[in-house]
C-alpha cells in the first residue's frame, strides 16, 4: 500500500503533446479514477504510471520512491487490462502465479497465494482450465486474481469492464468495490464510463486533451463541475446549458433567456461580477419539477420517454431543447405546453468565453 | 489478503552463480534499452544488405562494365552505356519485350478471371466446398519443374493425353506438337502458367471477400439489386485494394521469374516464347555475358517500377 | 419476389458447385495423370492407343529413379538446403517480425516498405552478382551458399507473413508480462512466440516449400552432384535420356509428395498468413 504522486508529467509523441503537465496526488488506500473521452490521454498516463511507457518529463512517485527509471516489474504494481491479457497458452493457475514465478517465489508459497486469491474471487474450480475455456466474467476474475496475488502497492485498472455486457459490468463493478474495501490497496482506474467513476472513485480526475479538467471527489465533480466540459461529460441525460444574460432586478439576480426569466437564489458569489453580461446556466435534468415558481421555464413538450422509475421530458423552450427528469407519474403529451420550475440552488453558471464555472 | 508483501519477498530465492553468468540475463537487460527494436532487426537487415542490396547494386554497376566469364581477355573495364546502346539494335531484346507484354497481360488476365470466379464460388461457403478449396489452391504450391513436366507430358506430341482427348471429341484432326509450333507455344505456356498461379488470386480475393460485411449484401437485396449489380457495385469496389496488391505482386512474379518458360520451351521455338527475364538469364547462364545480362535486368527492373508506379496511381485515381 | 430470389440463389449455388468441381478437377487431373503414368509399364506409356487406367501396375520407375539416377543424393541436398534456409529465416526473421509487429520506432514504416520492395528486385539481376560473390567466398556449389541465396527472397516474405501472425496477439500481453516480472526478451520468448507458434510453423512450412521447389538459383549456383537440388537434377534427366517419362513422372510424384502432405497439414494457417501479409502489404 502506498501513496501515489505525479508531478508535472508530460508526454509527447513526436511533436504532438498528449499529456500537458499533469499533477496528481492519491492518498494511501484511495481510489483514483481517470475519466475522460477516448484520446484524452488517460490510458497514456496509466502506462506512464506502470512504467510501460517513458514520460517526456516530470516525476512519478509511488510511496517514497521516485520510479521514473524503474522497470515495471520493480515498481511493485499490478495491472488489469481491458482485454484481460491472460496468457492463452497457460492454465489459469499459472496465469495467476506467473508474477510470483518470475519473482522466484518457491512453489509452496506460490500455491498458497494462488489458492487464497482464487478463493477470494471464487474461481478455485477454474484453476486448471485455459483462458480460452472461460466466459468473459470469469476471465475478468482471473485477471484480477493475477493482480491481487502479488500484494502490490498499487493496482492499475485499464478500462477493465468495457468488454463485458451490461449486467455483468454492474456485477463486476460491485466486486471491484468490495475488493478495494477489503484489501485497502490504492487504485488508479481508467474509464470512460461516468457511472463507474462516480460509484468507485474516492477521487475522480476528469481529463480532456491531455489536461486534467478537474480533480475532486465524485460529489463535488457532479455538483460543482469546474467547467462546461466536466459539467456536460458527467450526468445522464446531460446537463442543460441555457444561454442568457445576467441582470440585477430589484436586488435579485435574474437570468433572461428569451422571454423567460429565472430568478437566481443561492448562486455562487462571483456571479455578481457578471451582471449585464452573457452567461451559460447549467441545469441538471433532475432539478426540474412540474409547476410554476419564481424560477420557471415554459415550453412545448416535444418528446416523452418513460424509463420506469422516471419520465424524461424534452421541452422546447423558445427553440432550445431542455431535458428534464420527472417522476414516473408525470405523463405529459407531446405538443402540450408545460411549465417546469428550477431548483436554482443546484444551478451552475459558466462563463461562455472560457467555459469555466463562475 | 492475509499475507503481507514481506513474507512473499522473503521466500524469493537469491541469485545463484549461474544466474550471474547466464547470457540470457544480459540479453534480457539489453532488451530493456531503447535500441532493442533495432537490435532485433539487425541480423535480418544485415543479411538482406548482403544478399539483396549489395548484389543488386553490384548488378547495376556490372551493367556499365565489360564482364564475360568465358572471355577473360576482354577484361572488366567500364564501358559506360555500351550495353544499353547494344540493346537498342538488338532484335531479340525487342522481341523479348513484346513477348513479355503478351505473356504478362494474358497470364494475369486469365489468372485474375479464373481466380475471381473460384473465390466468388468458394465464398458462398456451400457444404463440401472446403475440400474442393484445398484442391483448387494446391497447384500454387507445386514446383515449377513438376508443373512444367506434368503439362509437357499431357501435351506431348506422341503420347499426350490432351491430344488424345481432343482428337476423340473431334476438335483436333491429329496429335499436335503444341510447344514446337511457334503459333501455339506461347498460348500453351500461358495455359500452364495460369493453371499454376491462378490459385494465388483465389487466395487473396477470398480473403478480401471475407472482409466485406454481409450487411451490405443484405441491404442490396432489400434494395432489389441483382447478383450482377451486387458484384459490380459492391464486391469489386470493395476488393479494389486487394485486387491492386494481387495484380502488382503477380506481375512482379511473372516479369521476374523465367523458370516456367525455361523448363517448357527455353524461349523457343525460334524466339516465339523468349521473354526478357529468360533472355537475361540465358545471357548470363549460357553466354556468361554478365555485363549485358545486368543491363537487361536493369531495364526490366525499371520497367517494372514504372508499371507499379503507374498502376498504383491509376487505382488511387479510380478510388477518388 | 421471394420465390424469384430463392430460385436465383439455387441457380447460383448449382453454378458454384459446377465451377468448383470443374476447377478442382482441372487442378488435380495433371497430378493424377502424372501419378498414373509413373506406375505404368514403359510400353503402356508410349503406345498408339492411349491407356487411361493402367491394367498393369509397376514400381520399376521409382526403383530405377532411386537406384540409377542419383536421386537420393539430390533429395538429401534439397533437404539440407531447405533446412538451412528455414533455420536462417527462423533465427533472423522471427525477431525482425516481432520488432515490426510490437514496436513503433523511427523509420519503421520505411524499413517495412524496404523489406517489401526487395521482393521486386529481379532474380536475374541478383543471380549474377551472387554467383560472383559466392565464388569469391567459396560458397558456390554448396548447400549453405544456396540457402543463403534463397534468403534473399524468402526472408522478406517470412518477416511479412510472420508479422501478420504476431499482430494477432494482443499487445497488452507484453505489458502484462513485463509487470509480472519478465524483461522484453522474456515476454517475447515466454508469451508471444508460444502464442504465435502455429503461425510460425505455417510460415516456416511456406518458406520451406518455396526453398524445396526453387529452380533458378539452384541452376545457376550449383554445378555438381555435391550440392545440386532435385529440381535441377530432374530437369537434367530430360537431356541425359530420351524423355524418360516414367522416371520423370516418378521423380515428380516423389518430390511433390512432401509438399502435398505439408500443405494439407498446415493449409489453413498458411493460407491465413499469406493473405494477411499480402493484403496489408
Amino acid at each position: 500500500m502506498a501513496t501515489l504522486s505525479i508531478k508535472g508529467v508530460r508526454k509527447s509523441f513526436g511533436s504532438v503533446e498528449v499529456l500537458h503537465n499533469i499533477d496528481l496526488e492519491l492518498e494511501d488506500g484511495g481510489f483514483l479514477v481517470l475519466l475522460g473521452p477516448s484520446g484524452c490521454g488517460k490510458s497514456t498516463l496509466l502506462s506512464i504510471i506502470a512504467g510501460l511507457e517513458p514520460s517526456s518529463g516530470g516525476d512519478v512517485v509511488i510511496g517514497e520512491r521516485t520510479v521514473n527509471d524503474i522497470h515495471p516489474k520493480d515498481r511493485n504494481i499490478a495491472m488489469v487490462f481491458q482485454s484481460y491479457a491472460l496468457y492463452p497458452t497457460m492454465s489459469v493457475r499459472r496465469n495467476i502465479g506467473f508474477g510470483l514465478e518470475m519473482r522466484r517465489v518457491d512453489t509452496s508459497s506460490r500455491e498458497d497465494a494462488i489458492g487464497r486469491a482464487a478463493d477470494l474471487l471464487q474461481i478455485s474450480h477454474l484453476l486448471d482450465r485455459k483462458p480460452g475455456q472461460l466466459s468473459g466474467g470469469q476471465r475478468q476474475r482471473v485477471a484480477m486474481g493475477r493482480a491481487i496475488v502479488r500484494n502490490p502497492d498499487l493496482f492499475l485498472f485499464d478500462e477493465p469492464l468495457s468488454n463485458l455486457d451490461a449486467k455483468l459490468r454492474v456485477e463486476m463493478r460491485t466486486e471491484i468495490k468490495r475488493l478495494h474495501d477489503r484489501l485497502g490497496t490504492s487504485v488508479v482506474y481508467v474509464t470512460h464510463d461516468q457511472v463507474e467513476a462516480m460509484t468507485l472513485g474516492t477521487k475522480v480526475a476528469v481529463m480532456k486533451g491531455g489536461v486534467i479538467q478537474q480533480l475532486a471527489d465524485p460529489q463535488t465533480i457532479y455538483e460543482q463541475p469546474a467547467n462546461m466540459f466536466v459539467a456536460g461529460f458527467i450526468g445522464s441525460p446531460t446537463m442543460n446549458f441555457l444561454n442568457g444574460t445576467l441582470e440585477n432586478q430589484d436586488g435579485k439576480l435574474v437570468l433572461h433567456h428569451g422571454e423567460e426569466t429565472l430568478e437566481l437564489s443561492g448562486v455562487a458569489k462571483g456571479a455578481s461580477a457578471y451582471v449585464g453580461k452573457k452567461v451559460v446556466a447549467g441545469i441538471r435534468p433532475e432539478t426540474f419539477s412540474k409547476g410554476a415558481g419564481p424560477s420557471a421555464l415554459t415550453g412545448i413538450v416535444d418528446v416523452v420517454e418513460p424509463t420506469g422509475p422516471d419520465t424524461m421530458v424534452v421541452l422546447d423552450v423558445g427553440g432550445q431543447m431542455i431535458s428534464a427528469r420527472l417522476g414516473s407519474r408525470e405523463r405529459p403529451h407531446p405538443g402540450e405546453p408545460m411549465t417546469l420550475s428550477v431548483d436554482t440552488t443546484a444551478l451552475n453558471l459558466f462563463d461562455p468565453e472560457t467555459g469555466d464555472r463562475i | 489478503m492475509t499475507s503481507n508483501p514481506q513474507s512473499i519477498m522473503a521466500s524469493s530465492r537469491p541469485l545463484s552463480t549461474w544466474d550471474r553468468i547466464n547470457p540470457a540475463r544480459y540479453i534480457g537487460e539489453l532488451s530493456e534499452t531503447r535500441f532493442w527494436m533495432y537490435l532485433l532487426l539487425l541480423p535480418s537487415a544485415l543479411l538482406i544488405m548482403g544478399v539483396v542490396i549489395y548484389p543488386t547494386l553490384y548488378g547495376f554497376q556490372l551493367s556499365f562494365r565489360e564482364m564475360r566469364l568465358n572471355r577473360p581477355d576482354l577484361g572488366t573495364d567500364w564501358v559506360l552505356l555500351k550495353h544499353y546502346q547494344r540493346m537498342l539494335s538488338d532484335q531479340i531484346f525487342w522481341i523479348s519485350l513484346r513477348n513479355t507484354a503478351v505473356w504478362v497481360t494474358a497470364a494475369v488476365t486469365i489468372e485474375f478471371s479464373v481466380g475471381l470466379i473460384a473465390a466468388l464460388a468458394l465464398n458462398r461457403n456451400l457444404p463440401g466446398t472446403k475440400v474442393l478449396a484445398v484442391f483448387i489452391l494446391l497447384p500454387f504450391f507445386l514446383p515449377n519443374v513438376v508443373a512444367g513436366h506434368m503439362w509437357a507430358l499431357m501435351l506431348d506430341p506422341r503420347l499426350g493425353v490432351i491430344n488424345d482427348l481432343l482428337v476423340k471429341v473431334g476438335l483436333l484432326g491429329g496429335y499436335k506438337a503444341w510447344f514446337a509450333d511457334p503459333s501455339t507455344a506461347m498460348a500453351a505456356a500461358i495455359i500452364v502458367e495460369a493453371w499454376h498461379s491462378f490459385p494465388f488470386f483465389t487466395l487473396l480475393l477470398l480473403a478480401g471477400l471475407k472482409g466485406i460485411p454481409t450487411d451490405l449484401y443484405k441491404a442490396a437485396d432489400i434494395d432489389g439489386a441483382g447478383s450482377i449489380s451486387q458484384l459490380r457495385l459492391i464486391t469489386l469496389p470493395m476488393l479494389k485494394t486487394v485486387i491492386a496488391a494481387a495484380v502488382i505482386l503477380r506481375v512482379i512474379g511473372l516479369v521476374n521469374s523465367p523458370d516456367l518458360l525455361l523448363i517448357l520451351t527455353s524461349g523457343g521455338p525460334g524466339r516465339s516464347t523468349q521473354v526478357l527475364s529468360l533472355y537475361a538469364f540465358q545471357t548470363a547462364y549460357k553466354d556468361f555475358n554478365f555485363g549485358y545480362a545486368g543491363a537487361l535486368s536493369v531495364i526490366m527492373f525499371i520497367l517494372l517500377m514504372m508499371f507499379a508506379w503507374v498502376y498504383v496511381r491509376l487505382s488511387k485515381v479510380n478510388q477518388d | 419476389m421471394a420465390v424469384a430470389r430463392s430460385r436465383s440463389k439455387l441457380v447460383l449455388d448449382i453454378g458454384s458447385y459446377v465451377v468448383l468441381i470443374f476447377l478442382a478437377f482441372i487442378c488435380i487431373a495433371p497430378i493424377v495423370w502424372t501419378f498414373l503414368t509413373s506406375i505404368k509399364l514403359e510400353e503402356d506409356i508410349v503406345t498408339r492407343n492411349m491407356i487411361y487406367i493402367p491394367t498393369r501396375i509397376t514400381f520399376e520407375h521409382y526403383v530405377n529413379l532411386w537406384n540409377q539416377s542419383g536421386y537420393p543424393v539430390l533429395v538429401v541436398n534439397s533437404l539440407i538446403t531447405t533446412s538451412v534456409t528455414v533455420l536462417i529465416c527462423m533465427l533472423t526473421g522471427t525477431i525482425a517480425a516481432y520488432s515490426f509487429s510490437r514496436f513503433h520506432f523511427r523509420g519503421r514504416t520505411q524499413l517495412m516498405l524496404a523489406y517489401l520492395i526487395v521482393r521486386m528486385f529481379p532474380a536475374v539481376l541478383m543471380i549474377v552478382p551472387l554467383f560472383i560473390v559466392m565464388r569469391q567466398v567459396g560458397l558456390l556449389d554448396s548447400s549453405i551458399g544456396l540457402a543463403i541465396a534463397y534468403t534473399s527472397f524468402l526472408l522478406p516474405l517470412f518477416v511479412w507473413m510472420l508479422k501478420g501472425f504476431f499482430d494477432a496477439a494482443p499487445k497488452e500481453l507484453e505489458s502484462a508480462a513485463r509487470i509480472d516480472g519478465t524483461t522484453r526478451l522474456g515476454a517475447m520468448f515466454r508469451i508471444v512466440i508460444p502464442i504465435a507458434r502455429n503461425g510460425l510453423l505455417a510460415t516456416a512450412v511456406f518458406v520451406g516449400i518455396a526453398a524445396w521447389n526453387e529452380y533458378l538459383f539452384a541452376l545457376m549456383l550449383t554445378t555438381s552432384q555435391g550440392s545440386r537440388t532435385w529440381p535441377v537434377g530432374l530437369q537434367l534427366m530430360v537431356g541425359e535420356f530420351q524423355l524418360p517419362w516414367g522416371m520423370l513422372a516418378a521423380g515428380g510424384i516423389i518430390s511433390i509428395l512432401p509438399v502435398i502432405v505439408l500443405f494439407a497439414f498446415v493449409q489453413r494457417a498458411m493460407v491465413a498468413g499469406i493473405t494477411a501479409g499480402a493484403v496489408k502489404g
